[in-house]
C-alpha cells in the first residue's frame, strides 16, 4: 500500500533506544529480587518448613494463577483505595514489585524442580558426613540445582523484559509505551512497531549469548 | 546557663525559619497533575518524543491563568481513571465526555469542547452511511470510551458486533478487519485529513457530546474544579480557547452550538 518509510524508522530509533535503559533496568532489578524470593520459596517448599510451606504454596498459587496485569491493577489502583499510604509508591517501583512477585512464583517452581531433581544419594551423603540441612543445601544441592535451572530462569528473564510493556498502564512510558504513542501520532504502525521489535530482538539475542556462556561455565565441573 | 540561652535562641531562629519556609511554600504555585493517553491525535500525541496537541495547549493556558505549574502524565487510557481515583493525578485531559454515570462519580468542570460522535469507514465503503447502517457490522471503539456506551444504548445494539480496543482502531478499519469505528467528529476529520490511512466519514455525527475535565468528588477536587472553571471562563472570553482550537482544527470547537437543530 505504501512503501516502507525508512527515514521515519531511522529517526525513531534513537528515541526508542533512549527508553531501553528503563525497560532493562526494571526487568533486571525485578529478576534479581525475583531470584532471591524464588530461591527462598523453593527451599521452603522442598524442606517443608512448618507454617511457611502452606503460605508459600498459597503465594505461588495466587501469583501464578492470576494475570500480571490484574495483579498490577489490584496493587497500583485498587489497594490505595483502602491503604492510602500506598499512593506514594510510583509506577516504576510498582512495576518492579509486580514483576518480582509474579515471576518469583513461576521461578520458585522451576528451582524446586531442579532441587528435587538432584539425586537423593547426594543429600544422604552430605548428611552422613555431618552437614546440617542448611549446609547441605548451600554447598551440595543449590550449586547443582543452579546449573539445571539456568536455562529456564533465563527464559523467565526474557519473558520479564517483554512483560515490562505493561508498565504503560501504570503511567510509566517505557519502550513499548513510547512506541505506541509514536505510532498513534504518525499512523505508521508497521514502521514504529518494527523498530521496537528489532530492538527487543537484538537485546534478547545478546542475552542468549550470555546464557550460552553461562551454561558453559556452569558445565566446567562436568567436562573431562 | 549560657549554653541553654544559646540553644533557646537557636530554636527560636529555627522555628522562625520553618515558619517562613512554610509561608513561602503555601504561596508557591500549586502543581496540577494532568493525566492523558498521549495517543489521541491531535488532542494529545507524541511526535519524536514531543508531547503536544490541543489538550496540552489548553491545559498550559489554564495553568498560566491560575499561576500554577502543570505536570503531564501519560498512561494508557484504561489506566487513567484508576490514577485519578487513587490520587496520582488531579484530572484527565483526554476529551472525556460528560455522561450521567461519570457525573455520579466525578466533579466535572464546565465543557471546553463541543463535538459529535462520528461513524468512520474505510474509503470506498458504500454500505454504511451512518449509525443506522451499523446493524450486522463489526464496529471498533476504544475500551472504556463513551462511544462504546453510545453504541450499546442503540435499540439495535445486539445486532452490532462491538469490538473494544486499547488503541489503533483507525488501523483496523483501514485494514478492513472492522467495518467502522466510532470516534468524535473533530479528531476523525483531522486524522482523515492529515494521515495516510484510507478512511472516510460516514454520514453526519449522531450524538452531541460535551467534553470536560473530571476531578475527584471531594473538597480538594471540587475546589480545583472551581478554579479551573474560572480560568476557562476567562480564556473563553478573551478568545484564547478559540485561538487554540483554530490552530489545531481550523474551526472553533470550544463554543456551544448556537442552532439547536439536533444532529440526530
Amino acid at each position: 500500500m505504501h512503501a516502507l518509510n525508512v527515514d521515519y524508522m531511522l529517526s525513531l530509533t534513537p528515541i526508542l533506544l533512549s527508553y531501553l535503559p528503563l525497560t532493562l533496568g526494571m526487568a533486571s532489578l525485578g529478576m534479581v529480587l525475583a531470584l532471591v524470593l524464588a530461591s527462598l520459596l523453593a527451599v521452603i517448599r522442598v524442606s517443608r518448613v512448618v507454617i511457611l510451606d502452606p503460605l508459600a504454596r498459597l503465594f505461588i498459587s495466587f501469583f501464578r494463577g492470576t494475570p500480571l496485569l490484574v495483579q498490577l491493577f489490584l496493587f497500583y489502583y485498587g489497594l490505595p483505595q483502602f491503604l492510602s499510604f500506598l499512593v506514594s509508591i510510583n509506577g516504576v517501583t510498582a512495576t518492579i514489585m509486580g514483576l518480582t512477585l509474579h515471576f518469583s512464583a513461576y521461578m520458585a517452581e522451576s528451582i524446586r524442580a531442579a532441587i528435587v531433581g538432584i539425586d537423593r544419594s547426594q543429600s544422604e551423603a552430605a548428611l552422613s558426613i555431618g552437614m546440617t540441612h542448611a549446609q547441605m543445601m548451600r554447598r551440595i544441592i543449590l550449586p547443582q540445582a543452579t546449573r539445571v535451572a539456568t536455562p529456564t530462569l533465563m527464559n523467565y528473564f526474557i519473558d520479564m523484559i517483554k512483560a515490562t510493556s505493561l508498565a504503560f498502564t501504570l503511567g510509566v512510558t517505557e519502550l513499548m509505551g513510547a512506541t505506541q504513542k509514536e505510532a498513534a501520532s504518525s499512523f505508521l504502525y508497521f514502521e514504529a512497531f518494527l523498530v521496537a521489535a528489532i530492538i527487543y530482538w537484538i537485546v534478547v539475542e545478546l542475552l542468549s549469548q550470555l546464557q550460552k556462556w553461562l551454561e558453559k561455565r556452569l558445565n566446567r565441573a562436568y567436562q573431562r | 546557663m549560657k549554653t541553654s540561652r544559646l540553644i533557646a535562641r537557636m530554636l527560636g531562629l529555627a522555628s522562625l525559619g520553618l515558619a517562613l519556609t512554610m509561608t513561602a511554600l503555601a504561596a508557591q504555585a500549586e502543581t496540577i497533575r494532568v493525566g492523558m493517553s498521549g495517543n489521541y491525535y491531535p488532542f494529545t500525541f507524541v511526535d519524536h518524543d514531543q508531547l503536544q496537541g490541543f489538550e496540552i495547549d489548553v491545559m498550559n493556558a489554564i495553568g498560566e491563568q491560575l499561576g500554577d505549574d502543570v505536570e503531564f502524565v501519560t498512561a494508557s487510557f484504561s489506566g487513567l481513571a484508576g490514577m485519578l481515583d487513587s490520587g496520582r493525578i488531579d484530572t484527565i485531559a483526554n476529551q472525556i465526555t460528560i455522561t450521567p454515570e461519570r457525573q455520579q462519580k466525578y466533579a466535572f468542570s464546565e465543557p471546553y469542547v463541543y463535538d459529535g460522535a462520528q461513524v468512520v469507514v474505510r474509503k470506498g465503503n458504500d454500505a454504511i452511511h451512518g449509525v443506522e447502517d451499523l446493524k450486522g457490522k463489526t464496529v471498533a471503539v476504544n475500551l472504556g470510551s463513551n462511544y462504546e456506551s453510545l453504541l450499546r444504548e442503540l435499540p439495535y445494539a445486539d445486532q452490532i458486533d462491538i469490538r473494544t480496543y486499547e488503541s489503533n482502531i483507525e488501523q483496523d478499519v483501514a485494514l478492513g478487519r472492522a467495518d467502522a469505528f466510532v470516534m468524535d467528529r473533530v479528531s476523525a476529520s483531522q486524522v482523515i485529513k492529515d494521515k495516510p490511512l484510507p478512511l472516510a466519514l460516514a454520514g453526519q455525527p449522531f450524538s452531541r457530546i460535551e467534553n470536560a475535565y473530571p476531578f475527584r468528588d471531594d473538597d480538594a477536587g471540587r475546589a480545583l474544579r472551581d478554579r479551573v472553571n474560572e480560568a476557562l471562563d476567562t480564556l473563553r472570553d478573551n478568545g484564547t480557547l478559540s485561538e487554540i482550537s483554530q490552530q489545531w482544527f481550523g474551526t472553533d470547537i470550544t463554543q456551544p452550538p448556537q442552532n439547536d437543530s439536533s444532529a440526530g
